[in-house]
């Protein structure tokens, strides 16, 4: 397997019996994903035919060691293992046995296909229904967050009634049972309740799924199908399960009566983890998973921390470790599932090494830790040989001031930096904005009109070395709205002196364009993808104007068709369209509800870079670094959670007992724990060091005494106490 | 320069041989470029469409779904006269002789390792009687009938019998697929009573195995400068990138493309991550 030697109880794994079903469990780093690609491996040595083969995983970035696996030439020829996620097989299900169930499901169109909503799309459902309610009936007035975020968290409730597996219907009364302060708040979660239930029916009406929809469909009807499920037992008979704890509660059930079938399983659980569990992920409903397995193995020794960095995480599991109230058996919220006994701090290397391997930048300044903190890579970069692909800096929300102030410090040394997602949505780019500046000035039956600036900005980058100051003189001259309808006119009906100024090449391109567009408005209206494509391949990206070989604009163009394509396609054959879908496309972006989202993978990124993420997206891609600098350690973010006054992630999960109030308590020890788990699971992805990143005052100029920097606190004078004071 | 996951496939090899250069754009560099492929792109868009549903209407039959409650589902009169073809014409049995012991699996993919890299192929569908046959059904959803010497000398006539012949014993109750076992055919739901049928054997499959390890070498050894542009410029109006190499303004028509249009379908996952929910910012 690559050259990679597997310790004896890998390989114990790896080469269990052909016909046994394990569950095999330890805390992160401890070598259990190695050993399910190595059983993975084994499986297809053995002859079992590749397409008996499932792996599963919550979601993609978690199998990419699958993946890759696959990729290598040493993987045996024959059939292919697929590697997907419950979502995955939920919409393949669907696709293929569609006619079986639509009508049984409450579908009012059985015999058309379904449509597959993107979180985009279903977005873009959700602000239909919802905003007439806001706007007319005085719908979450009590609430000021950002509409885009209202949607989002009636889509998210839907979700969770699908994963956790409650009726849509349930949603207000659990949200209120749990509640016990002001009336506002129940008649923010009845409104939220009815919202998606009247979203629920607009997607029954018309073929719609959005992901919660996927989800129901697959585990209440299609899994009770009997051809279906046939189809999916005997098709796949060997099933590897890994990283259980961060899926939900609906796909472990369904895999709890998939397991009973198949002839060899391996089911793989990382303690303490569960960090999706905002989005339904339950470690308890995944640890279940044991009782229909054979055997049960444990790994314990980590591969990845070195003695001193075993001996921090004990030290933080001691000190965040949440106490359990007398009387109570488990953890009130989500992940009562075991945790590995920790290692005492002592019992590995001694207070020393949590010496060597914490390292602090303590500044008055936020913008003072970022310097000590590009220093401190600047040094392991140079001094120590460090690769910079070995070095993430970690926040728990990383706002995109922050991202733009430590990447252009770390560009001015010269360091590679990489980023979890691009600094700009889709809408943002310059790219999208010409296209759809010129996609009004084609359509002047939209009745939009782009500003001045907004031409100027258009023509700048779509004539190439066109200059700021040309692009708005040209603009000036050319753009002549004409009542209320956007116009450009002709070079050569311009003053002399202006088009010399402008000079004839750049009037030359000009012209290009504005005939083709005036073309354009002499022929039919074409779908708004197509134009954005012809607008594209027959002018933009031609010698002499701005996009042409530039692949930056090349993939953004490509996004936005995309996103256009999927827009129409979920939206052409909708009988209450009353606007053109192209000018409902631009009045969304306007909103903010569609293209504003980051979509993956946007660009391709050097892989030796130092990675800038927030803290639970880089525990989610499950890859070790040597280094770690957390920053803004004193702040309350990382100890606090998402505002989300529409939602509640743990009330709503299977852990909660329908009408038990949530308390003050509950929230303290939701944090304190989440806390806690999040702070092992970054040490144990760690090999060498922990850089702590401190400032009096935060980016925002508060000052900083949040509970992670308690903690670190407490650890050090228990360390200078046990060590005399010294 | 190739990566050492670098996975081929028929459409790939089938660029390469098109055009170097644009298999360099679209494999290699991984070069997004959304300019028309063909003209008028809205009836293009509308085969392709027609060709997906009609592969997963068969594929939805092979699994048992009632063939009444599929036919529902083809709303275009051309889809629908495919559909009707089909089930009049019953190409799996047909083909398939009427052994009692020959199994037919849908959407199969198989793949090899051939000179350090993958090849992968994705069979519409493969029917085995063991120890007798091996045909490999292809449903090619074009609306004109591709001659066989055009078909002869695609990339996926002699990549998908020769994959069946080396990897496919899985699908033989573990026993090697002779070449001769094997019969490529074509069915074209347009043309339900023309099909093209391909026989293979040793010599089919020994040369196509050297052809396909040379191009292969061939491909892994070239430098960045050497994949050079195609100089048959009618590729270039059925191409995407014809504006990256000013190869052309418009795209060619579809009415004039003359060999058989692949379909290339995407792998869509539904998957919530983390970096698609805004609300989720951390
Ligand atoms: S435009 Fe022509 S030369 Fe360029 S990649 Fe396409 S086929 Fe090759």
């Amino acid at each position: 397997m690559n050259g990679i030697t597997l310790s004896p109880q890998q390989l114990a794994v790896a080469q269990a019996s052909l016909s046994c079903r394990l569950f095999l469990e330890g805390v992160a780093g401890t070598g259990k994903t190695t050993a399910g690609v190595a059983r993975m491996h084994y499986l297809l040595k053995s002859e079992i035919p590749a397409d008996r083969l499932l792996v599963l995983t919550p979601q993609r970035t978690l199998a990419q060691p699958y993946y890759d696996a696959l990729r290598s030439p040493d993987t045996p020829g024959g059939g292919v293992v697929t590697v997907t996620t419950i979502g995955g097989l939920a919409r393949r299900m669907i696709d293929l046995f569609w006619p079986l169930v639509a009508e049984e499901v409450g579908f009012q169109r059985p015999a058309d296909r379904p449509v597959f909503l993107t979180l985009e799309t279903a977005q873009y459902y959700m602000a239909r229904i919802v905003t007439p309610l806001i706007e007319e009936e005085g719908y979450f007035d009590a609430t000021t967050i950002d509409r885009n975020r209202l949607y989002s968290q009636i889509l998210d409730n839907l979700n969770k009634a699908a994963v956790v597996g409650f009726p849509p219907g349930e949603i207000g009364e659990r949200l209120k049972g749990a509640w016990m302060g002001d009336l506002v708040q129940a008649r923010i979660y009845d409104q939220a309740q009815a919202c998606a239930l009247r979203f629920r029916r607009y997607c029954l009406a018309h073929n719609l799924l959005d992901f919660s929809l996927q989800i129901a469909v697959f585990a209440e009807h299609l899994w009770e199908e009997p051809l279906c499920r046939d189809h999916l037992t005997e098709t796949y008979t060997h099933l590897i399960f890994d990283n259980v704890e961060e899926d939900t509660p609906v796909a472990h059930d369904i895999v709890y009566s998939w397991l009973g079938t198949v002839e060899s399983g391996l089911v793989i659980f990382d303690h303490g983890a569960g960090y999706r569990s905002f989005l339904g992920a339950d470690p308890v409903s995944g640890h279940m998973l044991q009782d229909l397995c054979d055997e049960q193995r444990i790994f314990v020794e980590s591969f990845v921390m070195s003695g001193s960095v075993t001996a921090l995480g004990a030290a933080f599991d001691r000190v965040l470790r949440p106490s359990v109230p007398d009387g109570e058996t488990a953890p009130p919220i989500g992940d009562a599932a075991p945790l590995a006994p920790a290692p005492t701090a002592d019992s590995v290397t001694g207070n020393n090494g949590i010496r060597a391997t914490l390292h602090f930048g303590n500044r008055r300044f936020h913008h003072q830790m970022l310097d000590w903190v590009v220093a401190e890579i600047q040094a392991l970069v140079r001094d120590k040989d460090a690769f910079p692909g070995d070095i993430v800096v970690l926040a728990p929300f990383l706002t995109d001031s922050l991202r733009f102030s430590l990447a252009h410090r770390l560009h001015r040394v010269g360091i590679p930096v990489r980023s979890h997602r691009p600094s700009r949505a889709l809408r943002d780019e310059p790219a999208t904005q010409t296209l759809l500046t010129l996609a009004a000035l084609a359509h002047p039956e939209w009745e939009i009109l782009p500003s001045r600036y907004d031409v100027t900005d258009a023509l700048r980058h779509a004539i190439h070395e066109l200059d700021l100051v040309r692009a708005q003189l040209l603009a000036q001259i050319v753009y002549r709205p004409h009542r209320g309808q956007p116009e450009l006119t002709p070079f050569d009906e311009i003053q002399p002196d202006m088009q010399q100024r402008i000079t004839f090449v750049f009037g030359g391109r000009y012209e290009a364009l504005r005939t083709w567009l005036a073309a354009y408005r002499t022929r039919q209206a074409a779908p708004l993808d197509h134009f954005l494509s012809r607008l594209f391949g027959e002018v933009l990206s031609q010698p002499g104007f701005g996009f042409h070989r530039d692949v930056d604009c090349g993939l953004v163009a490509a996004m936005l068709v995309e996103s256009v394509q999927k827009f129409r396609w979920i939206s052409a054959d909708l009988a209450d369209n009353r606007r053109p879908l192209g000018r409902e496309y631009l009045e969304m972006v306007r909103q903010g509800v569609i293209a504003a989202q980051y979509l993956a993978p946007w660009q391709e990124e050097e892989q030796d870079a130092v990675l800038l993420a927030p803290a639970y997206t880089f525990l989610l891609s499950n890859r070790p670094v040597a280094y770690q600098f957390w920053l803004d350690v004193g702040g309350l973010g990382w100890w606090e959670r998402l505002y989300q006054p529409l939602t509640h992630p743990f009330v709503l999960s299977r852990r909660w007992p329908t009408g038990k109030v949530w308390t003050d308590a509950d929230e303290h020890a939701l944090r304190q724990r989440g806390l806690q788990r999040l702070v092992l699971g970054l040490v144990r992805r760690c090999r060498v060091r922990v850089y702590l990143g401190l400032s009096d005052y935060s980016e925002q100029g508060f000052e900083q005494e949040g509970p992670l920097l308690g903690a670190v606190q407490q650890i050090l004078r228990r360390f200078q106490s046990e060590r005399g004071g010294v | 320069m190739l990566p050492e996951s670098f996975s081929f496939s028929q459409a790939s090899l089938q660029d390469f041989v098109a055009c170097p250069r644009r298999f360099q754009l679209r494999y290699l560099l991984r070069l997004r470029w959304p300019a028309a492929e063909v003209e008028p792109i809205e009836e293009h868009e509308r085969r392709m469409m027609m060709g997906r549903t009609f592969h997963q209407m068969v594929q939805q039959q092979h699994l048992g779904v009632p063939e009444s409650r599929i036919e529902r589902g083809a709303s275009d009169p051309d889809l629908l006269r495919w559909w009707q073809n089909y089930c009049v014409y019953r190409p799996v049995t047909s083909f398939s002789g009427d052994a009692a012991s020959a199994s037919a699996r849908s959407e199969v993919t198989l793949s090899a390792t051939i000179a350090r890299y993958r090849l992968v192929a994705m069979y519409d569908l493969i029917v085995v009687e063991p120890g007798k046959r091996a045909v490999i059904l292809d449903w090619k959803t074009s609306d004109t009938r591709t001659s066989e010497a055009i078909l002869r000398e695609r990339m996926q006539t002699r990549i998908y019998p020769y994959l069946l012949v080396q990897v496919g014993a899985a699908l033989n109750c573990g026993q090697l697929i002779r070449p001769e076992m094997v019969e490529m055919i074509y069915w074209f739901p347009a043309f339900p009573d023309a099909p093209a049928r391909l026989p293979y054997d040793a010599d089919h499959f020994s040369r196509d195995g050297a052809f396909l390890e040379q191009l292969i070498e061939r491909i892994a050894d070239m430098e960045e400068d050497d994949f050079c542009l195609t100089s048959d410029l009618r590729q270039c109006e059925y191409c995407i990138y014809r504006s990256f190499c000013d190869r052309g303004i418009a795209a060619g028509n579809l009415d004039d493309v003359t060999a058989a249009y692949e379909l290339q379908e995407g792998d869509v996952e539904v998957d919530i991550d983390f970096e698609q929910i805004a609300e989720i910012e951390f």
